[in-house]
């Protein structure tokens, strides 16, 4: 080189250094200004942060819950749904004539016909006009158990003996199940018009990747498989449609109300204005994100509605739930590379990933968004190599399951955690202490941020919990029996309210840049001081929306919860609304409550003004309501302020409205846009929880039964509004994360046929396979929202899998043997020990 | 069609059903009685379970026939009035249901279990329950309901249902 | 997953049953016991009879009692009252081992003795116990009664030697008191067995006079593992020696098998835990027998 070049060269550098500095410069301006303001979070607090029994609990107790199939009312008819054998086939033809002669038959429409009744599913794919999904196949089936005809009939009864009169004709196609082999040259096609079974494909670098591992002293590798497992809740999905041919629109109720915003979606499939659908919320029976958009059962029995005149009921059976939900779990294979320093410091990630979405991609890769929010844990890895590829297959798609994809990467990233640590020979909770985040707010490489955390404590109090070193000695008195003890630790991110930038930040140019998640809240206060809270979406899953509104509305009125109802409208008379998803009800709720709350507060504050003949500043809010400050004798309650508002109009001024309702529409507190060049994501979840499970078990070494002796679970998720719920959301979601780790998978085999279509194969875990869990509660209050809560509904199930993997892990490492599949069953934990010489 | 007679929550009934018709299909949507739910109807889960001559069964593989000349209870029939059976009351204070699907099934194996055996040990009822699936709670909850209840039943609180 | 149509009665009469089931063979006329197993069928719609023939009102189906050297179980009786009952305890403590293991309390409340043998699943319990105790069972057609031996019984996967006509009216279990063990490995708890074993041993001092060994999951029908048996013939000594003994008969009745594999188990993983099982269901079975000396 020479000087002339080094000249050049120094200066190009030098120029590089300067713009990289101004860069992050105006990028710490942008997080500075986009930051909300820190709130004291000092207040005492009489309502949030009580274990109150719930106030949903009297109608399900009694058996009154009205879930959608309890609302079904005489006269209305039933759709069942033909489900595909094959799962891949051109259908060629339909006969149906012996089953519309069938008894008690209305309808029968075939997927060829429901394309011409109705327009494709609503779809936040990459592409929905070449991987088009309709409520019944038209031209070919893609996955077992893919609808292709619907039945209406007196009673589901009549309808399903009608199905089996349909004869539909099958031209098979050879089936692509693997979704390696999907990707290759070749390989049968799901989507002709897609030219290619790779719906997405993309690598993104957060931060310097190859400084980093240039840097570093040792590079751990490791590949590993998470199988898809679901939901499944108990209740299936349906919905009840009326039709009103006088106004060409349709009353659906159904037990998933999401996203009020876009059921012009949904709308437009079934071809009629938005403003003439009304979709109303049935609670639901269990959702764990699989009722999140789950809109295919409402478009169908609309679709039916309107093709017989009469309201029609489309519940799901089981078998059409596992097969054809379009709500599987996650299904990944993971090939990763951490960079590390001697000392247990990592530096850099690679992450190169296929996720086999199935046969369609309803919500685009928005999983791995999810994974990006919390890529790198609760560590201060300094940059991110994060490729995704998405693989279309023959078998029912990918939806939500709590977690959402990120519980994926806490566990591939506690698996590698582990591996450096054994490999570096320090202990698991020491190497995760060398790399704990501290200061916050702290941004990740992706651009999101972390709110608050205190990570030393909750782990601390998880050692403690676990009764930590007396396992270990266990291990080893036990070991020497010839038993296989194993300690799992891990720590973990649960990140709560998602931004609608995650679904397209994966596209320089995306379609559709929505940036709208909100969710609205309107409160009543009537004639008698009493307190109506309306929400208006599904968000009653088993969270407990209604008791966390009746707190928050009591926290700012100083009512007694229980006298506050809350009650639920349906799209058509709603305001915008998302529900439940991505742990964010309770924050949004939050957020809502308080702005409606504010908005009667100030309205309450002017008429008690003018009734007291007071200056409005010289008023203060105390004990239900608005006295003089320093003269608090002279006072009126919310009570008397709201029957003067409601009767008495001339008592105020003129432009006064009688009444005293007041809503928010409570957009999300804190998103920024991702950057042009996709090297920052933005904030897009922000608020983030955290924790520590250790669970002890036994490995049969002879049998691969994996047995609990001891669970430990500390969570982190800011202020509790209820700490009991959340703990039972510990333990359910844990209970969930078992499921996942040791006994529940989707199963297609090689010929795309599904193994696992019921309960007899679907293996959901009784109270035997869970133990009973030691909790604990740390609360790192968020600065920047009302009351300092944050979302934690997920949590269990995005630290279940990771710690019983480690767990395992530990009981066989001196086997030299490592499991890296999920589930661990007994097979693939023989087969694990065969293959090491170490059969039982 | 067959003509079938059953008492159910202490009130009789009689009806010509087919003799397909499911058990939890006629309590119902004959009955009305919509507060036994149907989780998988092959007989795994046990949300449809109610009692039959006391003893617990899964009415999505049992006939409407099959209950010809028996007593049923359901959870309709659990509370006296506005007071609630000492299961529901526990369920709700330990906060042993989140969505409630699971739950009516749920209590009336509860009610079996603590006729069985007034005194069971944590161990006892979490091998009793393993019968029904919950979803959402993980178990841990609904077994402190299910002690509480024995406890209090015990001590001769059970209201008369 | 409604069941499809079928025509029914529930006759008061063992003769007007079998006259109902050979009037209406050509509907496929089927038996009703306690539908644990046949309804979820019918629901899936995998198994669609014509015409129900419900044995609950037929008198004289249900009932324990014990003649001599035998246990008569009738084939109505519910698997709660087999579980619940002090008779089988002490006559066939094998009988309520395995029965207890049976799906759960609800399933067994409904759920039938002969039900569950003439359903024939192959990973189901009570076949295998009617294997290893050598059970006969009786059946009861138009043309009369017969036995039939247990090792003649069980024919195929859900496979019996009973006609069409035929229904299964009582199984007579040779009493053996002591020296049992039925344990099962399953996946989840309750569900059904992936391998099971029904092990009896009688024991005179340190010495096993005999053995009976049936697993259930490792094959169509349930198995004698007649190697085993012949191995542990004799066999005696200390604990040790008599574990040895057993770690070889398991290894040798193993050798014997060559079960099917599916998704919750490769053939390789039976034969595993059926070896395992075995010797563990032998050694439970050869402790409580000499704790009963």
């Amino acid at each position: 080189m020479t000087t002339a070049d080094s000249t050049t060269g120094d200066r190009i550098a030098a120029d590089r250094i300067a713009a990289d500095r101004i860069a992050a410069d105006r990028i710490a301006a942008d997080r500075a200004a986009s930051t909300p303001p820190v709130r004291d979070q000092s207040a005492k607090r009489r309502w949030v942060g009580q274990s109150i029994r719930r106030v949903e609990d009297p109608k399900f107790l009694r058996g009154r819950g009205g879930y959608i199939a309890d609302r079904i009312t005489p006269g209305t008819l039933h759709a069942a749904v033909l489900r595909s054998p094959h799962p891949h086939a051109r259908i060629t033809g339909f006969d149906v004539a012996a089953a519309q002669a069938a008894p008690g038959v209305h309808a029968v429409i075939t997927g060829a016909q429901a394309a011409e009744l109705c327009d494709p599913m609503p779809d936040f794919g990459p592409d929905p006009t070449k991987h088009t999904w309709r409520c019944l196949a038209a031209e070919k089936v893609r996955y077992v158990g893919e609808g292709v005809a619907v039945v209406v009939a007196d009673s589901r009864y009549l309808a399903e003996d009608a199905l089996e009169l349909i004869e539909v004709g099958y031209e098979p196609l050879p089936p692509v199940t693997d979704p390696e082999r999907a990707l290759d040259a070749g390989a049968p096609l799901v989507h002709e018009a897609l030219e290619s079974n790779c719906a997405y494909e993309r690598s993104f670098d957060f931060g310097d990747v190859d400084r980093d591992f240039a840097e570093a002293d040792l590079v751990i590798t490791d590949q590993l498989r998470w199988h898809r497992s679901g939901g499944q809740p108990l209740e299936t999905v349906g919905a009840i449609a009326d039709y009103d041919p006088g106004t060409g629109g349709f009353v659906i109720e159904t037990n998933t109300l999401s996203f009020t915003s876009y059921l012009f979606m949904v709308a437009g499939a079934l071809k009629v204005p938005f403003n003439r659908l009304d979709m109303r919320p049935a609670p639901a029976g269990g959702s764990f994100g699989s009722k999140l958009f789950a809109n295919k059962p409402a478009i169908i029995a609309a679709m039916c509605a309107r093709a017989t005149g009469r309201k029609v009921a489309y519940i799901e059976d089981r078998v059409d739930n596992i097969s054809n939900c379009d709500h599987h779990g996650s299904d990944r294979l993971y090939d990763v590379e951490l960079a590390v320093m001697r000392d247990g410091t990592m530096r850099s990630i690679k992450i190169d990933t296929i996720d086999d979405y199935g046969a369609y991609i309803q919500f685009g890769v928005g999983h791995h968004g999810n994974a990006l929010a919390q890529v790198t844990g609760p560590y201060t890895i300094g940059s991110v190599r994060y490729r995704v590829r998405a693989a279309l297959t023959n078998k029912n798609q990918q939806g939500a399951y709590r977690g959402f994809g990120s519980e994926v990467n806490n566990w591939m990233l506690e698996q590698m955690v582990d591996k450096a640590a054994r490999e570096l020979d320090l202990d698991p909770a020491a190497i995760r202490r060398k790399n704990f985040i501290r200061q916050f707010p702290h941004y990740i490489p992706t651009g999101n941020v972390y709110d608050s955390g205190d990570y030393d404590k909750v782990l601390d109090k998880a050692l403690e919990l676990a009764d930590y070193d007396h396992w270990r000695a266990e291990q080893k008195r036990l070991r020497e029996q010839g038993r296989y003890i194993g300690i799992g630790l891990i720590s973990a991110q649960e990140r709560s309210v998602f931004s609608a930038t995650e679904f397209w930040f994966w596209f320089d140019e995306p379609a559709a840049p929505v940036t709208s998640t909100p969710e609205s809240v309107s409160l009543k206060v009537d004639a008698t001081g009493g307190i109506t809270a309306i929400l208006y979406s599904c968000a009653f899953w088993g969270n407990s929306p209604e008791t966390m509104v009746a707190q928050f509305v009591a926290e700012e009125f100083d009512c007694d919860p229980y006298d506050v109802s809350v009650v639920y409208h349906g799209s058509g008379d709603g305001l915008p609304a998302t529900g439940p998803g991505g742990s964010r009800t309770t924050v949004m709720l939050a957020g809502a409550v308080e702005g409606a709350a504010g908005k009667i507060k100030a309205k309450a504050r002017r008429a008690a003004a003018h009734l007291l003949e007071i200056g409005e500043d010289d008023l203060e809010w105390a004990d239900g309501g608005f006295g003089v400050r320093g003269d608090p004798e002279r006072r009126k309650t919310l009570g008397e302020i709201a029957i003067m508002l409601h009767l008495f109009k001339h008592s105020f001024p003129a432009d006064m409205e009688s009444g005293l309702d007041e809503s928010q529409v409570y957009d999300h507190p804190w998103t920024t846009m991702p950057s042009a060049d996709r090297k920052d994501l933005g904030v897009f979840y922000p608020f983030m929880g955290h924790a520590c499970h250790i669970p002890v078990v036994e490995v049969d070494i002879e049998t691969g039964a994996v047995t609990f002796l001891h669970y430990a679970a500390v969570h982190d998720c800011g202020t509790l509004v209820n700490p009991r719920s959340l703990a039972g959301h510990i333990v359910g979601g844990t209970a969930q994360g078992i499921g996942t780790a040791l006994y529940e998978e989707f199963v297609y085999d090689t010929d795309g046929q599904l193994l696992t279509s019921s309960y007899l194969d679907y293996l959901i875990p009784t109270a035997m396979e869970v133990p009973e869990l030691a909790i604990g509660h740390v609360e790192t209050p968020s600065p920047y929202t009302p009351h300092g809560v944050k979302g934690g509904g997920e949590g269990g199930r995005m630290m279940a899998p990771a710690a019983i993997n480690t767990a395992v892990n530990d009981a066989l490492a001196p086997l030299g043997v490592r499991l890296t599949e999920l589930p661990m069953t007994p097979e693939r934990i023989l087969t694990a020990l065969r293959a090491a010489g170490k059969k039982g | 069609m067959t003509a079938i007679s059953v008492t159910v929550n202490g009130r009789p009934h009689t009806a010509q059903v087919e003799p397909r018709r499911l058990l939890v299909d006629f309590l119902r949507e004959d009955l009305g009685l919509v507060g036994t739910h149907i989780g998988c109807e092959h007989g795994v889960c046990g949300t449809c379970t109610v009692l039959l001559d006391g003893h617990s069964i899964r009415s999505c593989i049992t006939l409407a026939v099959q209950a010809d000349g028996a007593e049923i209870s359901t959870v309709e029939g659990l509370a006296s009035g506005a007071e609630l059976h000492p299961l529901q009351d526990e369920f709700s204070e330990k906060q042993g249901l989140q969505c409630g699907y699971c739950t009516p099934g749920m209590l009336m194996r509860a009610r079996e279990i603590l006729a069985q055996n007034p005194d069971p040990s944590p161990a006892e009822v979490r091998e009793a329950i393993a019968s029904n699936l919950c979803r959402c709670t993980g178990y841990q909850f609904i077994i402190e309901a299910v002690l509480g209840a024995a406890e209090r039943m015990r001590a001769g609180k059970e209201t008369a249902a | 997953m409604k069941p499809p149509p079928f025509d029914y009665a529930a006759p008061t009469t063992l003769d007007e049953a079998i006259g109902l089931l050979a009037e209406h063979a050509d509907a496929e006329a089927r038996v009703l016991a306690g539908g644990q197993s046949l309804i979820p069928m019918m629901n899936f719609r995998l198994a669609k009879p014509g015409y129900l023939v419900d044995l609950r009102r037929v008198a004289g189906l249900a009932g324990i009692r014990r003649e001599g050297d035998t246990l008569i179980i009738g084939a109505m009786t519910r698997m709660a009252e087999v579980e619940r009952s002090p008779e089988v305890a002490v006559a066939a403590p094998l009988l309520t081992e395995a029965v207890g293991l049976v799906a759960h309390v609800p399933v067994r409340n409904s759920g039938t003795v002969g039900g569950s043998l003439a359903h024939a699943d192959p990973a189901a319990e009570l076949p295998a116990v009617a294997l290893a105790l050598d059970a006969e069972l009786v059946a009861a057609g138009p043309g009369g009664t017969r036995t039939i031996p247990a090792g003649e019984f069980f024919t195929g996967s859900y496979g019996t030697a009973l006609a069409p006509e035929e229904i299964l009216t009582e199984v007579r279990l040779p009493v053996w008191p002591g020296g049992h063990a039925f344990i099962e490995f399953s996946r989840i708890h309750a569900n059904f067995a992936v391998v099971a074993v029904a092990a009896l041993v009688d024991t005179d001092g340190d010495r096993i006079r005999r053995a009976c060994v049936a697993l259930a999951g490792v094959g169509p029908t349930p198995v004698r593992a007649h190697s085993a048996e012949r191995a542990l013939l004799g066999a005696s000594g200390d604990a040790d020696a008599l574990r040895e003994a057993i770690r070889a008969a398991a290894e040798l009745a193993t050798a014997d098998l060559s079960p099917a594999g599916d998704l919750h188990a490769s053939a390789e993983t039976r034969l595993t835990l059926a070896q395992v099982y075995l010797r563990r269901a032998l050694e439970l079975a050869v402790s409580r027998a000499r704790n009963e000396r």
